[in-house]
Parts: structure tokens; sequence; C-alpha cells
């Protein structure tokens, strides 16, 4: 079958069309999670000293702890996805 | 903030408002043979931050219970009075245990609460860990 060059150039325009990438929406979101996990691992931190020092509860320590330990577990694992996703890149034959 | 993380810092309140009511149960028992000593009592009640409620749980402030003080006879005793009466305290031990076994109760359950919350986040990463 022979394909000319303006049905693919239609095809692929209306492949692009249907999903428009919002890259910098995409952005802002990822940062406004790297804020808010430093600003767990930071909470957490500053609890631990309070908890040291006798001036917060073994409850509110345990509660920053959990929330820090999912917060890295999360992290951690959004990475491992990303650099899996980007070495599958790599390695596609050209 | 997550529903899940929510879940959390709710439960831990709830934990923290228990070990209040602990200590001031702790503080009844400890004076229960204190002559003139009224048990203390707290309620509990819904944090509102900003005019939100938020669910999380706080104690009220605290409370001297105005019931009957238990009259000792003790003639010999300093505080006695010409008939020989002084005034005791008006602590329960029964009641004073029940309450702290209730406050186990209640604290046993939020940090269920408090696990399974952490299990289900944690159940819902290893999804994408494989």
């Amino acid at each position: 079958m022979d394909v000319s060059a303006l049905q693919a150039a239609q095809g692929y325009a209306a492949t692009r069309g249907s999903a428009p990438p919002d890259l910098a929406e995409a952005g802002s979101t990822a940062a406004g999670y790297v804020r808010d996990f430093a600003q767990t691992l930071r909470d957490s931190e500053e609890t631990a000293v309070q908890a040291m020092t006798g001036k917060a509860d073994p409850q509110a320590l345990v509660q920053a702890l959990a929330e820090t330990q999912l917060a890295v577990e999360t992290a951690v694992t959004v990475r491992d996805r990303v650099v899996e996703a980007y070495q599958e890149i790599l390695r596609m034959p050209v | 903030m997550s529903d899940l993380a929510q879940t959390l810092a709710i439960a831990s309140s709830g934990m923290q408002a228990q070990s209040n009511r602990l200590r001031l149960t702790s503080e009844n028992i400890a004076n229960e043979d204190t002559p003139g000593y009224r048990r203390k009592l707290t309620t509990f009640e819904e944090v509102v931050q900003g005019g939100e409620r938020t669910g999380k749980v706080q104690t009220g402030p605290v409370e001297l219970d105005p019931g009957e003080r238990t009259r000792v006879y003790d003639p010999g005793h300093p505080l006695a009075d010409f008939t020989g009466y002084y005034d005791g305290s008006n602590v329960d031990l029964v009641v004073e245990i029940a309450d702290a076994r209730e406050a186990q109760r209640s604290y046993e359950a939020n940090l269920r609460v408090f696990d399974q919350a952490r299990q289900m986040s944690q159940g819902l990463l290893d999804l994408l860990r494989r």
C-alpha cells in the first residue's frame, strides 16, 4: 500500500492534536511535590529534636517518622520508575 | 494533604488525647489519700482550625469534680476538726481504674487505625515497585 507524504502528515497531525502535552503544568506540579517532600523532612527533623529534648510527645514523633518514611519511599519509587523509563528509551534501537 | 496522611494525623491526635486522659487518671489515683483533693476531669472536643473542623480530637480544660468528699474519722489527724472528722478526697479507685482501662482501649484503637493507614500507603507504593 502506498502511503503518500500528505496522508502521513495528516495522520501525524491528528495523533499530535489528540493529546496535547502540558509540560509547564506538569513541571509546576512536580516542583510542588518536591517542595512538600522537603517540608515533610524538615518538619520530621524538627519534631525529632523536640521529642529528644522532651518538648514533643512520642505520638508526634512516630507520626512524623511514619510520614517521612512514606514520603522518602514515594520519592525513591518514583525516581526508580523514571530512571527505568529513561533507560528503556536509551536502549531503543534506532 | 492526602486522606491517608490526614488519617495518620487524626489517629495521632487521638493517641495524644488518650495519654492526656491517662495522666489525669494517674494524678487522681496518686492523690486518692490526699485530704481535700478533688478528682480531675476532662472532656474531649474536636479541634477547630481557622473555623474549620479538622476531625482531630483534643482534651478540653481540666475541671474539678464537685462531688461530695469522703469524711474520714481520725481524731489524731492534724486536719481533723473538733468532731474528729476531716475531708478526704472524692476519688473512687474503681472509677479511676475503669477510666484508665478505657483510655488504654481507645489508645489501642487509634494505634490500629494508624498502623492500617500506614500499611495501606505502603501497599500502594509496593504496587509500583513490582
